[in-house]
C-alpha cells in the first residue's frame, strides 16, 4: 500500500485540480479534507466523494466541475491530466466584433474589416463645468482621469444607508447602559452622564450589470471607468457584464490600470458587442446569483439603452423577480441623453415600471442628477 | 460505508430525522473533527432540524442563537444585569462602603447575564449543541466577531477577565443564502449543501413523522410534491409543507387526491400567493395526471 504519504500527494494534485477550475480551495481546506478522509471507508467511493465535499466546502455551482474532476482523479490508478490555464481558450472566441485598447480608447474592429469608434480628437484636459457636460465617448485620456475622482464621489453617495447595528457616537442616540454604567463608577455609581449608541454607516453594497452590446460601444470606456470607480470605494460590489450571455466579471475588473482591465474582460467576455437579449441575461442572474447577492440593502444598477433582441415576457419576469429582492433599482441609460430618445423600445418600457430610478447616463452631469434623487 | 457513519445514520433516524449519507457524513465529521458544521440549502429542506435532532440523539443541551439584522455581542454573548447592579450600589451606598471594593462586588459573575453564545462556552455538563440559526441575516460584522469566538471557544469580557470554554461545543450554522456568507467563516467550518429530497427519502420521511397515513396516500403525496416543486415557483414547498399537507389530509380522512380536495389544501404547500394564483384547476390537473400516470 502507497499509504498516507501517497493520499496526501493524491490530494494535492487533485486540490490544485479543482483550483485550476476556479473552485477557491485554501491550504487549511486540504488539511481538513486529510482529515476527513482519515475518518472514512477509502474503499467506498461515494463516501470519499462525499467527504471531500463537505471538507472542501464546495459551493453548489461548483458541483458539476467538481464531480468531472472527482470522476477524473478519483477514478484509481488513471493518471491525473494536468489542468489547462482557461484564460487561453476564451481569446479565440471573441464572436463577431473584435476590439482592442490602443492607449486611448476602444476599437472595435466588426468582422468584414470595417473600424468603428469616435472621431480623433487630440487629447487635451477640459475644465471641470465643461467636463461635466462632454458626452462620454468623446473624453480624452487626461479628462477620463478627472472623471474617475467625481465618479468615485458619486459611486460612494449612490450606495451608502445606515445599519441597524449600533455603536457609540457622542451625539444624538440610544441609551448604551454597559457604557453609561461603567462611566458612573468613576462617580461612586452617580449616573451623571449618558453613553449613547446609534446605528452605524453601512457599507454600501452593489450589483452592477452592464450592457456591452453593440448600441453601448460608445459608452464603453467610462460606464466601465464608472465601474472601476465603484470597485475602489465600495467593496462589496458585484459586476456583470451581458449581451447574449451573462458574465460575471467581477474579478477581472480590478483596480488596477485600466488597460490592463480592458485587455482581460476582452477575454473574459465573449460576443462583446454583439446584440442584446437583456430578459434571458437577467434571468440568468436572478437565477444564478441574485439569492446570494440581493437583499433589500442591495443597490442594482443596470446600465443599459434597452433595446433588446429577446423576448419582453422574460424581461418582465426577471425585474418583477429582482425588485422583489432589491432595495433600489436604477437603469442608467446612455440613450436618454439625446432629447429626441422616448423610453419606447420594448424592453425598455417593459422593464420601466420595476425601475425607482431612471435616469440618463451619457455624461458625468446626468450621473450627478442621478445622485440627487437618490439622496 | 464507515461503520460510525452507519451508526449516526441509525441514531438520526431512531430520533425522528431522515439522515441521507451527506447529512449523516458531515455531522459526523464535524462531531469527530471538533469543527463547525455551516449547513446551507432552501428554506425547508431541514438545515435547523440537524441541529435539533442532533441535541436529541446526544442527549445534550441544545443553545439556539437566532441570527437577525442588527444581532450584537450583548445579545448573543452577555450583557451585565444592570438594575440588579444598581440596587447593590445602593445598598452598598446605605452600608457606608468604600467605594473602590464596589467594582469587584457588582462585576461578579451572579450579575452577568449568560446569552447564547457564552451559555455554549460555559456549559459544565460535557458539549452542547449550539444552533446558530440563518447566520445570513446578521451583518458581516458579526459574522467577523462569531469567527473570533468559534476559532478559540473563548471569551473575554474587561471586567470579569477570558472565559474558556468548559467543552467544545458541536455547532451548526444554518444560512438560507440571502446572502454570501463571508470566505473566511466559510472555512472555518465543513460544509454541508442540502437540496429538496428526492422521491425516496420524502417517502420515508412521511413514513416516519406521519405514521398513521396510509402508505399508498404517501406514495400520491410524495410523487405530487416532487413534481410541483418542478414548477416555476417563487417558494417551493419544503419538507416541513409536506408533512403539514399529509397531516392535514389525514385529518380530512382522505384516502385519495381528487382535484377539490387538492385545490381546498393546497394553502398547506404554497405560502405565496402568487404561487397559489399561478397554481390554478389546470396546473392541478396536470399534477394529477402525472401522479396518476405513475401509479
Amino acid at each position: 500500500m502507497s499509504g498516507a504519504h501517497g493520499m496526501v500527494a493524491q490530494l494535492a494534485k487533485f486540490a490544485g485540480a479543482l483550483r485550476s477550475h476556479g473552485i477557491r480551495i485554501g491550504l487549511g481546506d486540504e488539511v481538513d479534507a486529510g482529515l476527513a478522509l482519515a475518518r472514512v471507508d477509502l474503499i467506498d467511493r461515494d463516501e470519499v466523494h462525499r467527504a471531500l465535499l463537505i471538507a472542501f466546502k464546495v459551493p453548489r455551482d461548483a458541483w458539476a466541475t467538481f464531480d468531472r474532476l472527482f470522476d477524473e482523479y478519483w477514478a484509481g490508478d488513471i493518471a491525473p491530466e494536468p489542468p489547462v490555464a482557461p484564460q487561453a481558450a476564451f481569446r479565440d472566441h471573441r464572436g463577431p466584433a473584435q476590439w482592442q485598447w490602443d492607449g486611448q480608447r476602444v476599437r472595435i474592429t466588426i468582422a468584414d474589416g470595417q473600424q468603428e469608434v469616435g472621431d480623433d480628437e487630440q487629447p487635451g484636459y477640459s475644465a471641470e463645468p465643461l467636463l461635466r457636460q462632454k458626452p462620454f465617448d468623446e473624453l480624452s485620456t487626461a479628462e477620463l482621469s478627472a472623471m474617475e475622482r467625481l465618479v468615485a464621489r458619486l459611486a460612494l453617495r449612490l450606495a451608502t444607508r445606515r445599519r441597524r447595528r449600533l455603536v457609540p457616537t457622542r451625539g444624538r442616540g440610544v441609551v448604551d447602559l454597559r457604557r453609561s454604567f461603567r462611566e458612573a463608577l468613576g462617580t461612586e455609581g452617580e449616573l451623571l452622564w449618558l453613553a449613547r449608541r446609534t446605528q452605524a454607516l453601512e457599507e454600501p453594497r452593489l450589483v452592477l450589470l452592464y450592457d456591452t452590446s453593440g448600441s453601448m460601444d460608445a459608452y464603453t470606456r467610462v460606464l466601465l471607468t464608472f465601474a472601476l470607480a465603484l470597485r475602489r470605494v465600495i467593496k462589496r460590489v458585484e459586476i456583470f457584464t451581458f449581451n447574449t450571455a451573462l458574465t460575471r466579471v467581477t474579478r477581472v475588473v480590478a483596480p488596477a490600470r485600466m488597460a490592463q482591465t480592458l485587455e482581460r474582460l476582452a477575454a473574459a467576455v465573449p460576443d462583446w458587442s454583439g446584440g442584446t437579449r437583456i430578459g434571458s441575461c437577467l434571468a440568468q442572474f436572478v437565477e444564478g446569483y441574485s439569492s446570494a447577492m440581493v437583499n433589500r440593502h442591495t443597490t442594482v444598477v443596470i446600465v443599459s439603452d434597452g433595446l433588446d433582441l429577446g423576448d419582453t415576457t422574460l424581461l418582465t419576469r426577471s425585474m418583477e423577480a429582482l425588485r422583489s429582492r432589491a432595495g433600489r433599482i436604477v437603469w442608467l441609460n446612455p440613450l436618454m441623453g439625446d432629447a429626441r430618445y422616448r423610453p419606447t423600445a420594448a424592453g425598455m418600457s417593459a422593464a420601466l415600471p420595476y425601475v425607482d430610478h431612471f435616469a440618463p447616463a451619457h455624461n458625468l452631469e446626468s450621473l450627478e442628477g442621478l445622485l440627487r434623487v437618490v439622496k | 460505508m464507515n461503520e460510525d457513519i452507519r451508526a449516526m445514520q441509525a441514531l438520526m433516524e431512531r430520533h425522528g430525522y431522515v439522515a441521507d449519507p451527506a447529512v449523516a457524513t458531515a455531522v459526523y465529521l464535524a462531531k469527530e473533527m471538533r469543527k463547525p458544521l455551516l449547513v446551507e440549502g432552501e428554506a425547508g429542506v431541514g438545515k435547523t432540524e440537524i441541529a435539533k435532532v442532533l441535541a436529541r440523539a446526544l442527549a445534550t443541551e441544545l443553545i439556539r442563537l437566532q441570527c437577525y439584522e442588527g444581532l450584537d455581542t450583548n445579545t448573543a454573548l452577555y450583557e451585565w444585569n444592570y438594575q440588579r447592579q444598581l440596587l447593590r450600589l445602593r445598598i452598598a451606598e446605605q452600608e457606608g462602603r468604600d467605594p473602590a471594593q464596589l467594582e469587584d462586588l457588582i462585576f461578579g459573575r451572579e450579575y452577568l447575564l449568560e446569552r447564547p453564545l457564552l451559555k455554549a462556552i460555559t456549559r459544565r455538563e460535557g458539549p452542547p449543541v449550539l444552533l446558530i440559526d440563518e447566520i445570513d441575516r446578521a451583518d458581516d460584522g458579526f459574522e467577523a466577531f462569531l469567527l473570533e469566538v468559534l476559532s478559540d471557544f473563548q471569551v473575554t469580557i474587561p471586567e470579569l477577565g477570558t472565559i474558556r470554554a468548559e467543552h467544545v461545543p458541536i455547532v451548526v450554522l444554518t444560512s438560507n443564502r440571502s446572502r454570501e456568507i463571508g470566505d473566511a467563516l466559510r472555512r472555518r467550518c465543513l460544509y454541508l449543501y442540502m437540496e429538496h429530497p428526492d422521491l425516496e427519502k420524502e417517502l420515508r420521511i412521511l413514513r416516519l413523522k406521519v405514521p398513521d397515513l396510509d402508505e399508498q396516500l404517501a406514495h400520491t403525496i410524495a410523487r405530487f410534491v416532487q413534481r410541483l416543486r418542478q414548477r416555476d415557483l417563487r417558494k417551493l414547498p419544503g419538507v416541513a409543507e409536506t408533512i403539514d399537507w399529509a397531516k392535514a389530509l389525514v385529518r380530512l380522512h382522505q384516502e385519495r387526491l381528487d382535484a377539490q380536495i387538492v385545490s381546498a389544501t393546497l394553502g398547506c404547500l404554497l405560502k405565496d400567493e402568487h404561487d397559489v394564483r399561478k397554481t390554478g384547476e389546470e396546473a392541478v390537473a396536470e399534477l394529477l395526471a402525472y401522479v396518476a400516470a405513475g401509479e
